[in-house]
């Protein structure tokens, strides 16, 4: 190969390697890969947020900690709702398979908007009052404080599981998203639950 | 029944009677109070969840444009916290609270929509300088690094062959 060729193919190069740094800005913009996925996460974290540590075994009037995150993947800017709802081993659960809501109504509502690749993690602070009903073998729930907010827990009684043995409750979140086009909440298939027992 | 008797009878009756209707008054007055302090909350909370929804349409705009939308986020959810405590309130039968806490929320929100607005129009602008500069003169320059060098090269050939000849 002669060295003028050689100078050819180097001085070919360098403009191509030049060409490129320069359309390098245009390039990031233009080739940008689809989204595909839109989703949305959530989430309920322990104190030392991790998921080892979930509260469980609750004592009266004892402060709980936890956490909630939400992570918007949808790809706009949503608002969300997160009603709180409480359930013995009697009532309504939400069902993941048909993806419906509990019917129970919602003892509070916590709300988060939050931004496309946003994420809003709320902490929780929650305890409970209750009395044991020794001949009706039932745990009475008097009172549940969450972040300094009393909520009416409308008479609520936990039945005693003997084959478990555990006053068992749940205590768990659905999440709601707002819908523009009818301009209500819809539920958003999407709940995470503690499971506690009242312990006597 | 002498004639003095008889008014002092009928006044009595009269006395009692006029007695007799100040307390139900007093309880028409308090219920009157109380269905008035219920539509107040009522009317504070369902101002404050339509004032929520548009200020969400407002940030959601100004996010879609690229905006920097965390500032009023963190006031929107505060404002969402506060109608929350509102709702609870109502339901709870503590209208007082249910109507401070709903005339809370729209005090938060004063301004909102504006701030959201401005932050969207800035973002449009932004972007198109950004588009600018980045898109189009990098597509500029990188024409213009090609028929530099293909101006350089063509003049470098030829004194190459002028040098050989």
């Amino acid at each position: 190969m002669t060295s003028h060729h050689q100078y050819s193919i180097l001085f070919a190069i360098c403009t191509l390697v030049v060409a490129l740094l320069v359309a390098s800005p245009a390039l990031s913009r233009l080739l940008v890969f689809p989204r595909n996925e839109f989703f949305t996460e959530l989430w309920i974290l322990d104190s030392n947020h991790a998921t080892q540590n979930y509260p469980f075994n609750i004592t009266l009037n004892r402060d709980y900690n936890v956490f909630l995150g939400i992570a918007n993947h949808l790809g706009y800017s949503a608002y969300y709702l997160v009603e709180v709802k409480l359930r013995n081993q009697t009532q309504s659960a939400p069902n993941s398979f048909s993806h419906t809501s509990s019917t129970l109504p919602p003892l509070f509502n916590i709300t988060a908007i939050v931004a496309d690749e946003g994420i809003r993690e709320q902490p929780l602070t929650f305890s409970f009052g209750y009395q044991h009903n020794e001949l009706l073998s039932q745990v009475e729930l008097n009172s549940l404080m969450l972040n300094h907010v009393g909520l009416d827990l409308m008479n609520n009684t936990i039945a005693w599981n003997p084959g478990k043995s555990e006053f068992r409750c749940d205590l768990f979140f659905e999440l709601w998203i707002y819908d523009t086009t009818t301009n209500s909440f819809k539920y958003h298939e999407r709940y995470v639950s503690l499971r506690l027992n009242m312990t006597v | 029944m002498s004639q003095r008797s008889f008014t002092s009878i009928v006044s009595a009756l009269v006395i009692i009677s006029l007695c007799s209707l100040v307390p139900a008054s007093n309880v028409k007055a308090s219920q009157n109070t109380v269905v008035s302090a219920e539509l107040d909350a009522r009317s504070a909370i369902a101002v404050a969840e339509q004032r929520i929804v548009v200020c969400y349409q407002a940030v959601a705009d100004a996010d879609r444009a690229g905006a920097n939308t965390s500032t009023l986020l963190t006031v929107l959810n505060e404002a969402g916290e506060s109608l929350s405590r509102a709702k609870l309130a109502y339901k709870m039968g503590d209208f007082d609270s249910a109507l401070s806490y709903g005339l809370e929320t729209q005090t938060k929100l004063d301004g909102f929509v504006e701030s959201a607005d401005s932050l969207r129009a800035t973002a449009i602008q932004q972007h198109n300088w950004d588009f600018m500069i980045n898109v189009v003169g990098s597509i500029v320059g990188t024409i213009a690094v090609i028929c530099v060098s293909s101006v350089v090269w063509i003049i470098l050939k030829k004194r190459v062959l002028r040098l050989e000849a």
